[in-house]
């Protein structure tokens, strides 16, 4: 029996969501159709932000398009990347003649997708700097030639310190720059307790045995690093926190961002435990959670699980991150 | 030579032949790309309709728009191989001249951006051998006519070459030894372009 989802013509999936979303906030958000994007209800003068990948991923990328975010997201089909051709018209469209950041995950389509927009984009005469989002631990230390590591929650940050930097008039090298900071100090590490499944599917995207739970996933469904035993949420913290703190090389009287987030049919309740959790993991360690984000803002549709970032924060990137925003996901 | 002809058979070709492609690619890779091409060259019929395009140049930038517009990482990247050809051929009549240099740019640009060299089973292979036919070809003087046919039958040549290969770029590098034995669609699918030029 197929799993039941609240869908017409899976075919018409993400292009309903996005008219779906709009109808929401039209106050904050435009969706252009042909080709697909999803654009600020109202533009200023500043550096642009652009972001996009495959969708599946929601409240990423669309639900972060706002004020002291982004000013552009191209959604591609569900797990999918963009076509280039989107990304040059989101460029265009976003761009107000002090240049255009492009905030890209780290997967082969989306990083070739958005490369060809950005030299279509300069050859046009569009300032472009790109930012390559790779935080996901799990698919670190691949050997060369690898497309190396996965972008995920990360780019949370990213779009949010960048968004707020650029609103407060930074130029665009000193944008590239920021986002370039955010990513070498962020790592992730992610579990899924369940898989998902594919609008329209009658099968999630991998069989888990009782018991066990499957470590070190990305978002978009595939398996993770590897098998381990289902084990008291205590435990299962300590597992994704520790080599989190080994690779950012945090110690007593570092100060970090937590993203707590959710896959996708992860409860509150639940997220609520996996940060008391880390909270008490990293105050043992002496490391001071100076901020922390907390739900599902990065998802691999239905997922079951959850990942959690560490950013490595200074006063700087905290005044960043407290700035004013509005977006249909994320508003303070 | 009619551009906008050359197109059309191309097009008919992939409507005729697309599931060899998917066959090649169910082996090969994840079994979408004989799909994705033809979404690709219906994208291309639509540009081609709305566009009238009536120099050489502006068949190929609708090409190009068609295939940009299409996921996976082979529509880009043949988006960005015919781009160089809409750039090359321009306005003037074809010749054997326009289409080396134009060849010989796309090659470059799809090797350059895909990051793949010929040997690596993708295709790149079928793309460097038409270009440097074409550019013999303009080098001895050759009309537009033979020069497509020479590119032709060195694409094919090159899109063979890839059966026994084992894969280092593209989807097929994946499944390693499995892919040996097929060949790359992606090949194959210039051949088929070149092959189009000149088909009665």
């Amino acid at each position: 029996m197929a799993v039941r989802q609240l869908v017409n013509d899976p075919d018409d999936f993400v292009r309903e969501a996005l008219e779906g979303l709009q109808r929401v906030h039209p106050d904050l958000i435009r969706y252009h159709e042909h080709p697909a994007y999803v654009i600020r209800a109202q533009q200023s003068d500043k550096v642009a932000l652009v972001s996009g990948g495959g969708s599946g991923h929601e409240p990423l990328h669309t639900g972060f398009v706002g004020t002291g975010m982004l000013d552009a997201a191209v959604p591609g089909a569900v797990f999918a990347s963009p076509t280039a051709y989107q990304v040059r018209r989101a460029i265009s469209a976003a761009d107000r003649g002090r240049g255009v950041l492009l905030i890209v995950k780290n997967y082969t389509g989306d990083v070739l997708n958005f490369r060809i927009a950005a030299e279509l984009a300069a050859e046009d005469g569009i300032q472009v700097r790109t930012v390559l989002v790779d935080d996901d631990l799990a698919t670190d230390g691949q050997e060369d030639g690898a497309p190396g590591r996965r972008g995920t929650a990360a780019v949370v940050a990213v779009e949010k310190i960048c968004g707020a930097a650029a609103e407060n008039g930074a130029s665009l090298d000193e944008v590239a720059a920021l986002g370039e900071r955010v990513v070498s100090s962020a790592r992730t590490m992610a579990l899924a307790l369940a898989p998902c499944t594919q609008p329209g599917h009658d099968k999630p995207s991998f069989d888990l045995p009782d018991g066990e739970i499957e470590f070190g996933v990305g978002i978009h469904g595939e398996h993770g690093i590897g098998r381990r035993p289902y084990a008291p949420v205590r435990e299962l913290v300590a597992d994704l926190t520790k080599p989190i703190v080994a690779a950012l090389g945090l110690d007593r009287g570092d100060q970090v961002i937590a993203i707590v987030n959710g896959l996708g049919s992860t409860h509150g309740l639940e997220l609520s435990v996996v940060h008391r959790e880390l909270s008490v993991f990293l105050e043992d360690l002496g490391v001071r959670v100076g901020r922390a984000l907390v739900g599902s803002y990065v998802t691999a549709l239905d997922m079951r699980g959850c990942s959690i970032t560490l950013l490595r924060a200074d006063e700087e990137l905290l005044a960043l991150w407290d700035s004013p925003v509005a977006t249909p996901a994320l508003t303070w | 030579m009619d551009t906008r002809a050359w197109i059309e058979r191309f097009a008919a070709v992939i409507d005729e032949r697309g599931a060899e492609l998917t066959e090649l690619d169910r082996l090969a890779g994840d079994g979408d790309y004989g799909t994705n091409l033809r979404l690709a060259l219906a994208k291309v019929r639509a540009n081609l309709d709305t566009d009238d395009p009536r120099t050489p140049g502006a068949v190929f930038t609708s090409v190009s728009n068609a295939f940009l517009n299409t996921g996976g990482t082979s529509g880009p990247l043949f988006g960005m191989w015919f781009r160089e050809f809409a750039k090359g051929l321009g306005d003037e009549e074809l010749s054997a001249r326009s289409l080396s240099v134009a060849a010989s740019e796309a090659e470059a640009t799809v090797r350059r951006l895909g990051g793949a060299e010929v040997g690596h089973k993708t295709m790149v292979d079928a793309m460097v051998p038409a270009a440097q036919a074409l550019t013999a070809a303009a080098e001895r003087k050759a009309d537009v006519e033979t020069a497509l046919k020479d590119a032709a039958e060195a694409a094919q040549v090159g899109a063979l070459s890839t059966e026994e290969l084992l894969a280092k770029r593209g989807r097929a590098s994946y499944v390693g030894e499995h892919a040996r034995g097929v060949v790359d669609p992606g090949a194959l699918t210039v051949a088929w372009f070149f092959e189009a030029a000149t088909a009665a």
